[in-house]
């Protein structure tokens, strides 16, 4: 039982230390702290953190804390799963987690262990955020600090979460087809369907009970305490507009009340189980297990559809290759472009796929399913060469070394305009606004998709915020133009397509200084 | 201490990683010799208890491992190919991690394996910034903090510098006393001084297991020297097995395997080199016997 322990302790602890002593958690912190700056903004701007019903709540300890335990829910419950989910493939790609296999440490005691340090970190980040949200009492509070209120809002919603997305984590990182990038995309419309069963329910005023048991977003009792606290439903939380004519408002902040607490602990604690579904599935680093034997090892069935469309891309990409045999700059980028063709039989696939809907669907239809798509295809192209170690053999090509973010981004254009070349042509016939909306929308996933991958050397980075982005863009449904980046509902305008293309240019510059600067360090 | 009887490993594409193979060792260093694509990573593997034996068994004082695995692992020091660090943790602070996976709870123990290992003087320093031979050596030194019966060390010299591989394979000839323990490589310098016995395997199979006197008999009256002009060395080189050239101004000096010259060439004395080159070429079971 005490080795047991130790053991667990150690992992814990080793996780821990390896991930606080990073840089980038660093920075995470400091750029939610900031972002806490903006999220209660100061009423003199017109703008407030929490609306009721178009009168301002005044910042005491329970609009603030609510304020920004909400936000901290949102963060950890998306992006958390993000910064968490590589505990496991760390020890894989060190192979550390082979030696670790080899001792008399149990499965379980790993997973386990696994899931304390993602359920440390995240609540570790969490306090932190939680102190320094309450320092924005003293900056722009208006009412004396109660720190029980205060610490009460993030202990109501926040838990179920860090809880859930350990839980998931340690999950999909033992299930192989979900620990890479289809994980990544799978958790995200995961995410957002539990928040859409939960807050759909509490919609239709609770018309599925059981619904709030899964609530491990906390989303669902949020809208019911706030209606239920306030008697309304016009409540926004977030740097909102208010009427300055109307009084304020005072919220005492959430409380728990009699109904929710049962749901509650089921939220909080039901996460668990996915943890004993995780030992069941769990490679204990078995190489065959992983995928780390050579490609005539155990395939997925993600490889297995891959690998049946291989002979067909394989011809393609020996056709598509001839253009890039000039040796200029541009045919570089081709020839990259064409290799994610081979690395990923599956665009091959996207592009068949694509090609066939356009002839059969309107164009604009198709336009939302084609950007996520095209996202997640073009995700690794500016990181899949640190990732694979081949950087220093790129390095070494001198027009590649110093060039290498207009390379990734030319080559990135070129793929997805390949890719979307049948719906290219069909907007050609709905004039040059919807065209150059388009094309804008093309190029400014293919800039922002570089830039990240460059400044962050992950490709995460840029699913999870382009499909966040994407999300806010399709269920605003065209409503405010600015947001119609690529004219999915036909919205944009040139002053849209001007502003992307801006974005654009300022995402690829900065990915360029960004990446001189760590070329001088190297 | 450790038997294998009959061990194979298919994979699932029908291929094998290591096919029927038998040994029994007691302790000494054992070099495990083969080139790339053997099927010794997979063996130590198996061995290790990270992969199963599609068939047989591996005995470890007479208890199977792949049903009492935890005997086995309590008394394994195992450092596998390709070892990796996590670079913000110190030295110190990484050791102490892997010693308590172990069940090791003195940091006395810790701090003792980082003498031995010559890092006891960057042992508050974080790993990511360590040369390769560092990193090896402190991988070394998880291996033996519990105190093992069976180390095993897969591809320990890959990488590291002619100074730190023979530093390395000091501490391993150090470490041999009273244990046993298993050395893959397929440079055959890493194991000569050191291997009490060699293991060869090719193809999945082991092709044989020897003391390197052994293995330098089987071979004696089948290794050649000559001395050839530079334009029939780039002939003769893909047609002899040749297992050193070494251009001087009469020519160059050739020793080769075989079990006949074939060209003018004087019998040459065995070095380990050459008998591994002859058992890959020409050993009785150079090619593996197919299986069903």
């Amino acid at each position: 039982m005490t080795a047991s322990l130790s053991r667990i302790g150690a992992i814990v602890g080793a996780d821990f230390r390896i991930r606080f002593r990073r840089v980038s958690t660093l920075i995470v912190f400091l750029l939610l702290s900031a972002f806490a700056y903006v999220w209660i903004p100061n009423p003199s701007t017109g703008r407030t953190l929490i609306q009721i019903n178009g009168q301002r709540a005044i910042y005491n300890s329970g609009a603030i804390g609510l304020g920004t335990a909400s936000l901290c829910m949102i963060f950890v419950g998306l992006f958390g799963f993000y910064v968490i989910s590589n505990a496991i493939r760390r020890d894989v790609t060190t192979r550390c987690g082979v030696i670790a296999a080899s001792t008399p440490m149990r499965s379980g005691e790993y997973l386990l262990g696994k899931f304390l340090g993602n359920l440390t970190f995240l609540t570790t980040f969490v306090v932190g955020f939680m102190l320094s949200s309450m320092v924005m009492l003293l900056v722009r509070g208006e009412a004396r600090i109660e720190p029980l209120v205060f610490i009460g809002q993030y202990l109501l919603l926040t838990p179920s979460a860090i809880v859930f997305v350990s839980a998931v984590a340690v999950l999909f990182e033992s299930i192989r087809w979900l620990s890479g990038k289809f994980g990544d995309v799978v958790y995200f419309f995961l995410w957002m369907t539990t928040i859409g069963l939960v807050a759909g329910n509490e919609a239709s005023h609770g018309k599925i009970p059981w619904a709030r048991c899964f609530d491990f977003t906390s989303f669902g009792f949020m809208i019911d305490q706030m209606q239920h606290t306030l008697n309304t439903h016009s409540v926004s939380i977030g740097a909102s507009p208010f009427d300055p004519a109307k009084p304020t408002i005072i919220f005492p902040g959430l409380t728990l009340t009699r109904e929710w607490i049962v749901p509650r602990l089921i939220s909080l604690v039901s996460p668990l189980l996915l943890l004993p579904v995780a030992a069941l599935f769990f490679h204990r680093f078995d190489p065959v297990r992983t995928g780390a034997v050579t490609g005539k090892g155990r395939r997925n069935w993600l490889g297995r559809i891959q690998s049946l469309f291989k002979p067909l891309s394989r011809r393609a990409v020996t056709i598509l290759e001839i253009p890039g045999r000039g040796g200029s700059f541009l045919g570089a980028m081709w020839i990259d472009a064409v290799l994610t063709l081979t690395l990923i039989p599956f665009a091959f696939v996207a592009f068949v796929a694509i090609t066939i809907t356009n002839i059969f669907a309107p164009p604009i239809a198709t336009l939302p399913a084609l950007f996520a798509v095209l996202a997640i295809i073009v995700s690794d192209v500016a990181t899949r060469d640190g990732r694979a170690g081949t950087l220093v053999s790129v390095r070494s090509i001198s027009r590649l070394r110093e060039n290498y973010v207009w390379w990734k981004v030319g080559s990135t254009l070129l793929l997805s305009l390949l890719l979307c070349a049948a719906p290219l042509l069909r907007m050609i016939a709905l004039g040059p606004v919807a065209l150059g909306a388009f094309l804008g929308g093309i190029v400014f996933v293919a800039s922002t998709a570089t830039a990240l991958g460059v400044v962050t050397a992950n490709p995460k980075t840029f699913i999870v915020g382009f499909l966040t982005f994407w999300y806010v863009v399709v269920n605003d449904k065209g409503v405010t133009p600015v947001l119609d980046f690529a004219g999915f509902f036909g919205h944009s305008n040139a002053n849209t397509i001007a502003l992307y293309a801006l974005i654009s240019v300022i995402a690829l510059v900065f990915a360029q200084a960004f990446y001189r600067a760590r070329l001088a360090r190297a | 201490m450790l038997k294998i009887e009959s061990v194979s490993k298919r994979f699932r594409a029908g291929n094998f990683g290591v096919r029927d193979l038998s040994l029994e060792v007691k302790s000494g260093v054992i070099g495990l010799l083969g080139p790339n694509g053997a099927g010794k990573t997979t063996l130590m593997q198996m061995i290790a208890t990270i992969t199963r034996p599609t068939s047989g068994r591996i005995l470890f004082h007479e208890q199977d491992v792949a049903k009492r695995p935890n005997e086995l692992r309590r008394r394994l020091g195992y450092l596998p190919q390709d070892f990796g660090v996590y670079d913000n943790l110190t030295a110190t602070e990484f050791l102490t991690y892997f010693a308590a996976l172990k069940g090791v709870r003195s940091k006395k123990r810790v701090m003792e394996m980082l003498e031995s290992v010559n890092l006891h003087g960057v042992a508050k320093r974080t790993v990511g910034g360590f040369s390769g031979g560092m990193k090896q050596r402190l991988g070394i030194a998880q291996a033996l903090i519990n105190d093992p019966e069976l180390v095993i060390v897969d591809e320990p010299t890959a990488g590291l510098d002619p100074e730190e591989r023979v530093r390395f394979r000091n501490v391993l000839s150090e470490i041999g006393f009273g244990k046993l323990v298993i050395l893959s490589t397929h440079i055959v310098s890493d194991v000569e001084s050191i291997a009490t016995e060699i293991a060869v395997m090719k193809n999945g199979a082991l092709l044989t297991m020897a003391t390197p006197e052994v293995l330098l008999k089987k071979c004696e009256g089948h290794v050649w020297q000559s001395v050839v002009a530079s334009e029939q060395f780039d002939q003769l080189r893909t047609t002899l097995k040749i297992s050193s050239a070494v251009r001087k101004p009469d020519g160059v000096h050739i020793r080769f395997v075989g079990p006949s010259p074939e060209i003018v060439a004087t019998p040459a004395e065995p070095e380990l080199e050459d008998a591994f080159l002859y058992l890959m070429n020409f050993g009785e079971a150079a090619k593996p016997p197919p299986l069903p």
